[in-house]
């Protein structure tokens, strides 16, 4: 991993387009400005990780997981499903 | 003109053109660039997004406001700009959903819904305050019911 020191108002330069500037520091939390071409997302990296997971686990559903009678219409009825 | 692709899980499919979605950005881990969504649960407000590409990539995806009334989108202004959204009311949203075998335990993901314009779609984060990523789509039935979530043990 490379390990740079900046100061506020410092830039790093990633690539030929993707800028990140240390806006500011204050205590334990470090402000970053971002500019980068359309196209590249950027996220929190736990917010990126939470959300990846719910895709993964959605994507592996199989059609017959989903309910195909009530209550999907968003009523409260529980299932009838005695058996 | 049609577009016709291989599903594992429904076989050939075959759609329009104008049926096909573009997610310049695709999906958050999962990629993918076109989808579609298609109806194979009728009757139910579920669909499938389904990457044309991929014949393995598909997810269950539902209408936000069908199960959540209070579902409220708020997007950042890069992430409006970007998808190229000037009204959100115009564009379709919809939630991808965690399946399960116990209904009760299908949850959606009310944070980083699926925005829909004109042929193109984007996977967004809700910076609205109340958009878990894990929401129930249905509620057991109210107080004094609760001894039916025992079923499952």
């Amino acid at each position: 991993m490379l390990i740079l020191t900046r100061r506020p108002g410092e830039r790093v330069v990633i690539g030929d387009d993707v800028l990140i500037t240390v806006m500011g520091v204050s205590g334990h939390t470090v402000r970053l400005g971002i500019e980068a071409p359309e196209g590249i997302s950027i996220y929190r990296e736990e917010i990126w990780l939470a959300v990846k997971e719910e895709n993964q686990a959605a994507a592996a559903a199989d059609p017959d997981a989903l309910p195909l009678s009530p209550p999907q219409q968003g009523e409260e009825k529980p299932p009838e499903t005695e058996s | 003109m049609s577009v016709t692709f291989e599903s594992v899980r429904f076989g050939t499919v075959e759609i329009s053109e104008e049926e096909v979605i573009e997610f310049p950005r695709g999906l958050v881990g999962l990629g993918g660039l076109n989808y579609t969504l298609l109806n194979r649960n009728p009757g139910t407000d579920f669909r499938w997004l389904h990457c044309v590409e991929d014949p393995a990539l598909a997810l269950p995806v539902v209408p936000p406001e069908r199960f959540f009334p209070d579902f409220t989108l708020q997007l950042s202004d890069e992430d409006q700009a970007e998808a190229g959204i000037e009204d959100l009311s115009q564009a379709s949203v919809y939630v991808t959903v965690r399946a399960d075998p116990n209904p009760f335990e299908i949850t959606a993901n009310l944070r980083a819904p699926l925005v829909i314009l004109a042929g193109r779609g984007f996977q967004l984060i809700n910076t609205a305050p109340d958009a878990p990523l894990q929401a129930p789509l249905f509620q057991p039935a109210p107080a004094g019911d609760a001894v039916r979530s025992a079923d499952a043990a």
